[in-house]
């Protein structure tokens, strides 16, 4: 199988090691694929065919088309260091003196060479604890606080509904991209992943090799929040019984630099294996761009991952832990991807942003993050579990979640899926740009085909000469009470009134102005009635002035 | 979509609002953003327009004096000095700046039997000692692309000091009289020049840059005698941004 795989492989990715790396690298772009193409049935994965045809793609199109081989014996034959080659760029990565640069771009065919610098690409995971080797003996128990937060990191996304509906993820592949998946291949939080074979293949796009077993244990954390199991069976993640592809596409430690082109190459053999969807927790930050380029057009991680959505892939990215850096602040790249579902992180304890997730908007005034969930999770590391926080663990448990609901549709396009996503969550029509439309709902999907129910109006506007209150309604203003039932069963939190089983529902209001730009935004504590009251000279012209609380959105304004 | 609903009971309670502003007051914000304001892109940062940052560092003088007579000791001979750094985008690759510091130069000279500077007299422990206040304006090249981070670069730079004060230390041992050991400083010899200037380069990565200055000025004045040597000109060194 391992065999199969690497040949499956970007050309240059089986090439030897250079003795001598000149000194700069470079992206050559080529100007066509005259005469290329592609036996589909041959070239992809089964489930990667299976996926085109559900997403009613063609099986492949130019992009899907090799190099031209004649091109790139040119290249190798100015410099033998080919570190990439990339079939949806039609483009390759290398390694070259400044002379050989030069002659490259008279080269026929070539349409451009651009300096490739390297920078580091850094996990957006912030684990409390360092790596430590394996201790002997069973894991260390859990806190009963932590076994209730790892409970409930995927219950308050509805994980009995799922469940209950048999949607863990089964027939889905999810690809991960992460810094290494060390212990993964021992861990008994993955041994019911081993047991079924659902690791479908794994590869180190910086070694070269297929261990990824290796190196850091950020990716072993993600992935416990895909699919990992504690001693008790507790799931960490909502799509336990998905398959997976693991792909290490970046270096800590020593070497902390890294190369955008293994997420693209990874991209693309995610795209060949046939992933459904793809959980990326890196991102791109301060040390490349600056903030006002996330815009999703100006990384190569941006425009690979936009391309990975057009092949039907959804991808997952973790928003940034950034959030309390005033420095930078907004969402990293590819974060930044219009198509990439961008998740924040929240506070278990009040359901709120945490202060290092980062905000959006993304250069341009656009909604990021798209969706949230808990920041803070419990993840399997080495010799057991413990609590981590960082945005890296919000954005598997979405993914997993996305999983759930695409295995319900699974005929789903893309990017319905990723509208769909969005208005399943808990704000939903309400967004901002901390909590975007907030943590996704599974009863948003079990719902899917019924007449949509508008909630009940929860709050008032009262307008007067100078100001606009909002008025919560006395029916809206009562805390519901929680009653013990007889039995408890174990997804019993997940079927409570989100009320009653998380914290107080504070209320969230926010200024827009005329192109619906968010100025200011706001989340109240409610304890009285009488929750706002915003004078009219705050409101901008043609702007409004909304409101959301209990599930009910509202707007005053538009003058 | 605009709501308005005038209810009595609400609008009573906007009469209390009215009345008592601080009910609405007393609500607890959990969280507040404001991106009109916090969305700006910024013109300050270390790749942004402006860009101000303190450092320090030492740099020791490399090299033997231009003659017999001012033989130094190495690394005691040497510059300290802290500044404050201010640097001006100019593209995405070039920058200018000028630095502002104090500098405390010292020469430590050896003593031995050909020992001229200042006088043929050994001690036990003999300095020139000029503290400096030193302007460097520069242009920076940056290499690679990067964010708004310093990068790798190199600074050409010329500068000019003034010697704010300026001494000629010795330790005697054992002392005069009954003390084991005597300390002379004799401030401000007329043989010493206040002003100084030279070129000078860095080559950075980050917070961290090799620092080399090359005086082209003289170290002596017209005063001195003709016998000094010229002190070695050549200063190189570390430099560490504090950002």
């Amino acid at each position: 199988m391992w065999l199969g795989l690497l040949a499956g492989l970007p050309a240059a990715a089986q090439r030897p090691a250079p003795i001598v790396a000149p000194a700069a690298r470079y992206w050559v772009t080529f100007r066509d694929k005259a005469g290329q193409t592609l036996q589909p049935a041959a070239y992809f994965d089964p489930a990667a065919q299976a996926r085109r045809r559900r997403q009613h793609l063609p099986a492949a199109d130019s992009t899907d088309f090799p190099v031209r081989p004649d091109y790139l014996a040119r290249v190798r034959a100015l410099t033998d260091s080919v570190t990439l080659v990339s079939r949806w760029f039609n483009a390759v990565a290398c390694r070259a003196t400044a002379a050989q640069a030069a002659r490259m771009r008279l080269l026929p065919g070539v349409r451009s060479v651009e300096a490739w610098p390297e920078r580091p690409l850094l996990p957006t995971g912030t684990p409390r604890l360092k790596a430590s080797p394996l201790p002997a003996g069973p894991p260390a128990p859990l806190s009963p606080a932590d076994l209730a937060l790892a409970h409930r990191q995927t219950a308050v996304l509805g994980a009995a509904g799922f469940r209950q509906a048999g949607q863990q993820g089964q027939g889905l592949r999810i690809a991960v991209f992460d810094v290494g998946f060390r212990v993964t291949d021992t861990h008994p939080a993955f041994a019911h992943l081993h047991r079924r074979r659902a690791i479908a293949a794994t590869y180190d796009f910086l070694r070269r090799t297929s261990d990824v077993y290796r190196g850091g244990t950020h990716g072993t954390e993600v992935l416990s929040c895909l699919a990992g199991q504690l001693p008790d069976s507790t799931f960490l993640g909502l799509a336990p019984a998905a398959e997976f592809l693991l792909a290490r596409t970046e270096q800590q430690g020593r070497e902390l630099y890294a190369e955008e082109e293994a997420w693209l190459a990874a991209a693309e053999w995610a795209d060949r294996h046939g992933a459904d969807i793809i959980n990326s927790s890196l991102g791109y930050t301060d040390r490349r761009y600056f903030p006002e380029q996330m815009n999703g057009r100006t990384s190569l991680v941006a425009r690979a991952a936009a391309m990975a959505v057009r092949k039907g892939m959804l991808v997952v990215n973790a928003a940034g832990n950034d959030g309390d850096d005033p420095t930078w602040r907004t969402v990293g790249t590819p974060a930044d991807a219009d198509s990439v579902l961008t998740v924040g992180g929240l506070d278990p304890d009040t359901f709120l942003h945490l202060p290092f997730s980062s905000y959006g908007p993304a250069a341009g005034g656009r909604l990021k993050p798209n969706v949230a969930a808990f920041g803070v999770a419990i993840t399997a590391v080495p010799g057991g579990f413990e609590r981590a926080e960082g945005t890296s663990f919000a954005s598997p448990l979405v993914a997993g979640f996305a999983a759930c609901a695409w295995q319900q549709q699974r005929d789903l396009p893309v990017m319905a899926l990723f509208a769909r996503l969005q208005q399943a969550g808990q704000l939903h029509p309400y967004f901002d740009y901390a909590h975007g439309y907030g943590l996704p709902q599974a009863a948003a999907f079990s719902a899917a085909g019924q007449p949509a129910v508008l909630p009940d109006p929860t709050f008032d506007f009262v307008a007067a000469d100078s100001a606009v209150s909002v008025i919560i309604r006395p029916e809206a203003a009562v805390v519901p009470a929680y009653s013990l039932p007889l039995q408890a069963a174990a997804e019993s939190l997940a079927n409570l009134d989100p009320d009653a089983a998380g914290p107080p529902v504070p209320l969230y209001w926010q200024l827009r102005d005329a192109s619906g730009f968010i100025i200011r935004y706001e989340v109240l504590e409610v304890s009285q009635r009488a929750i706002l009251r915003v004078p009219l000279r705050e409101l901008p012209t043609g702007g409004t002035l909304r409101v959301h609380f209990r599930g009910y959105t509202a707007s005053f304004g538009g003058l | 979509m605009m709501r308005r609903n005038p209810i009595s009971p609400q609008l009573l309670a906007l009469l209390l609002l009215a009345v008592c502003p601080r009910l609405a007051a007393a609500q607890r914000v959990l969280l507040r953003a404001d991106p009109a304001t916090d969305t700006i892109p910024r013109r300050y940062g270390p790749n942004r327009a402006f860009y101000q940052h303190l450092y320090l560092g030492y740099t020791a003088v490399v090299g033997a004096a231009d003659g017999p007579g001012a033989t130094l000791s190495y690394p005691q001979s040497g510059e300290l000095f802290a500044g404050l750094r201010n640097k001006w985008r100019v593209t995405g690759t070039t920058a200018a700046g000028l630095d502002a510091r104090f500098a405390y130069l010292r020469y430590q000279l050896r003593q031995n039997s050909a020992k001229q500077v200042p006088t043929a007299q050994p001690h036990y422990r003999e300095s020139l000692n000029l503290t400096q206040l030193q302007l460097e304006p520069f242009v920076r090249l940056s290499f690679g692309r990067r964010g708004n981070v310093v990068g790798h670069y190199l600074d050409v730079s010329g500068w000019g000091s003034w010697a704010l004060s300026s001494n000629h230390s010795y330790e005697d041992r054992p002392g005069q009289g009954q003390g084991t050991r005597t300390l002379v400083r004799e401030v401000r010899p007329a043989y010493l020049r206040r002003w100084s200037w030279g070129l000078g380069t860095r080559l950075g990565a980050g917070r961290y840059a090799l620092v080399g200055r090359y005086r082209l000025a003289d170290t002596f004045s017209n005063l001195a005698p003709a016998i000094y040597p010229e002190l070695p000109r050549w200063l190189l060194g570390v430099e560490v941004g504090v950002f």
